[in-house]
């Protein structure tokens, strides 16, 4: 155990510079939290990193004071219920904002507290998988994540998933490897194999082939509107539906099924391939490079739906589209970016 | 562009059309008189042509230039050999006494397509460069009347394109004078399937796509972006009438600046849909090189 200090800006490498360090801290109090978060945050200011911090209104303040204002007005604070409210845009915005403000200023420093209540089974899968994505995402960038668990108030299976998908776990005695890590590829696997539950009998059913688009993207528009979903997410869900269709048509056994129907609050549309399957490895996780068009599109169609489940084996490739519908009264869904 | 009174595509036009071509550009122009000619011809058709030029044969040289390949140039060459297509210098048939006289003029038409058809020809064409209107605008009126009179007589198998230079007249003028005819004539589409229409531009050169870019009419879209490369070194892709376009699609159309000549060109964008700009954000591909967005907020 070399101590935090052999791994903390001020005093790091060279060779480190291009080196993602993704640790989890699992605090049980607030003393724990700080005995690790400040003197992080303090050395990254020191260094002149890019330090920002997205967590809760209760530990920001707690930082803030042990911080002094003067380390915290050189740390972007960002609200955690800002940050995490769809898997995918948080992606989305850990490209953008790497890319566009942080890495520019040198090396990320980030502290990050992920949500995990008020959330559904499946977005709560789809966090954990994000988790084992940024291994992979941003591989070989310079940044330091450190991802924040409250031990004491967490559920277990959130801590223990946490251990699978951070390399690296710190407490006040320093950083050390997480020796119950799993490979990315290995834990995204695992999130993909609960089966999926089949339409129910009341879902529409409609074939596609080749030629056959102009009707099916007909048809959609009208069951989303029917459905009650927003008029200005009702083109971006056909978009999506369209896209993973085409590829069914142009890269897949040539025609395929799609169903839709609403429940729970969703609207959702599988679409499948009897012809063949697809390889998934991070399957539109991964953002395109820019100005690099390619087989990109289920990057897109991630962005344009909520969530996008995968199942693919010797039965074809079955894809399914989560959009969230309004509740009743107001409160709208997320998930696009407008 | 506002009130623009109803447009008809060159191959849609029928006996007793008699329309109006107003343009500010010789490749738009010659595309449209071209496919009116190349129709007519395969028709059987005689071809009047009462060109601004002095000397016929100056015209049909221009004519000639304007063919899309040498096929069309000797088809063109040869009709006006055996006078299928007849070049008249337009100050000649309506302005030999030196003055118009708008009367004797359209009597003249009606001569003309009594001629074609006397001579066996299934119907006339006649095409006028009109710009000469200016002189004497106020007979003119005199003359599109009659004109509508001659071409919208009942049975008559004639019809006619009026061509207007638009630099010479003001909208003022223009507006009258396409008052007096049909409507408006343009170019044909290169493409429509019910699916997806493309129509070429002029200013600037360009397509316009009107309905949806998705797996089916993809390779037409394809196409057309190779043919239009010879027509300029920059592009614009008119996207304000596109309902739908699918990933695949939206890169071709952003890719267009490497399509065609082999040589770089600049695509403009113009009125690029929310939805369209919203797929351009998240591919990254507003800030492509050779591509420029028109009105996109960054």
């Amino acid at each position: 155990m070399n101590g935090l200090q052999g791994t903390t800006p001020g005093v790091e490498t060279g060779h480190e510079r291009g080196v993602l360090l993704h640790r989890a801290l699992m605090y049980g109090s607030e003393r724990d939290f700080t005995d690790v978060a400040v003197p992080y945050l303090r050395a990254g200011v020191k260094a002149g990193d890019a330090v920002v911090v997205i967590t809760s209104a209760a530990n920001t303040a707690l930082l803030r004071g042990q911080l002094g204002t003067e380390a915290a007005d050189r740390i972007e604070f960002i609200a955690q219920a800002d940050w995490f409210r769809a898997p995918m845009q948080t992606l989305a915005d850990y490209y953008d904002r790497t890319r566009r403000d942080w890495w520019p200023r040198g090396r990320l420093r980030l502290l990050a507290e992920p949500v995990w209540t008020g959330f559904t089974p499946l977005e709560v899968r789809e966090w954990k998988r994000h988790e084992a994505i940024l291994n992979v995402a941003f591989a070989g960038t310079p940044s330091t994540i450190v991802c924040a668990y409250d031990t004491s108030t967490l559920d277990a299976h959130v801590i223990v998933d946490a251990a699978h998908t951070h390399p690296e776990l710190v407490d006040g005695h320093g950083a050390r490897a997480s020796e119950h890590f799993v490979d990315p590829a290995e834990f995204y696997a695992g999130c993909n194999a609960p089966p999926l539950e089949p339409p129910p009998a009341g879902a529409a059913r409609r074939p596609f082939a080749s030629g056959e688009l102009p009707g099916l993207r007909a048809f959609l528009t009208a069951e989303a509107i029917r459905y009650g979903l927003p008029s200005d997410r009702v083109l971006p869900f056909v978009l999506a539906v369209n896209e993973v269709a085409t590829n069914i048509i142009r890269r897949g056994g040539g025609h395929g099924v799609i169903w839709l129907w609403a429940q729970d609050g969703e609207l959702l549309c599988d679409v499948a391939d009897p012809g063949r399957p697809m390889e998934d490895r991070f399957l539109g996780y991964l953002r395109p490079r820019p100005h690099q068009p390619g087989s990109a599109a289920m990057w897109a169609v991630r962005l344009l739906c909520h969530i996008v489940e995968i199942r693919s084996g010797e039965h074809g490739v079955l894809v399914r589209m989560h959009l969230k519908l309004p509740r009743a009264l107001g409160a709208g869904a997320d998930g696009v970016r407008g | 562009m506002s009130s623009s009174p109803a447009r008809t595509a060159v191959g849609g036009m029928k006996f007793g059309d008699h329309l109006c071509l107003a343009c500010d550009n010789d490749a738009e122009r010659h595309a449209v008189l071209l496919a009116y000619i190349r129709d007519g011809l395969r028709a059987r058709h005689k071809v009047v042509y009462l060109a601004g030029e002095r000397r016929p044969d100056e015209t049909l040289a221009r004519l000639v230039r304007a063919a899309p390949g040498p096929d069309e140039a000797a088809v063109l060459a040869g009709a006006a050999q055996t006078g299928q297509l007849t070049i008249r210098p337009v100050v000649e048939a309506f302005l030999a006494t030196g003055r118009f006289d708008p009367g004797a003029s359209v009597a003249l038409l009606g001569a003309e397509i009594d001629q074609a058809l006397a001579q066996g020809y299934a119907g006339a064409r006649i095409t006028g460069d009109n710009s000469f209107a200016l002189r004497g605008s106020g007979r003119f009126g005199t003359f599109e009347d009659g004109c509508r009179r001659t071409f919208g007589a009942p049975g008559v198998r004639a019809m006619a394109i009026c061509q207007y230079d638009r630099r010479w007249f003001d909208d003022e003028q223009l507006r009258r004078l396409e008052a007096c005819h049909d409507g408006r004539v343009g170019v044909d589409d290169v493409y429509a399937d019910g699916v997806l229409t493309i129509t070429p531009t002029f200013t600037p050169p360009g397509l316009r796509l009107a309905g949806a870019v998705d797996e089916s009419t993809l390779p037409a879209v394809r196409r057309a972006l190779r043919r239009v490369g010879g027509r300029g070194s920059h592009l614009c892709l008119d996207l304000s009438a596109l309902e739908f376009c699918d990933m695949e699609g939206l890169q071709v159309l952003v890719g267009a600046s490497q399509s065609g000549t082999g040589m770089d060109r600049q695509v403009v964008l113009r009125g690029v849909p929310p939805f369209l700009g919203l797929m351009m954000r998240i591919f990254e591909w507003e800030t492509m090189p050779g591509v420029f967005v028109e009105g996109v907020t960054r």
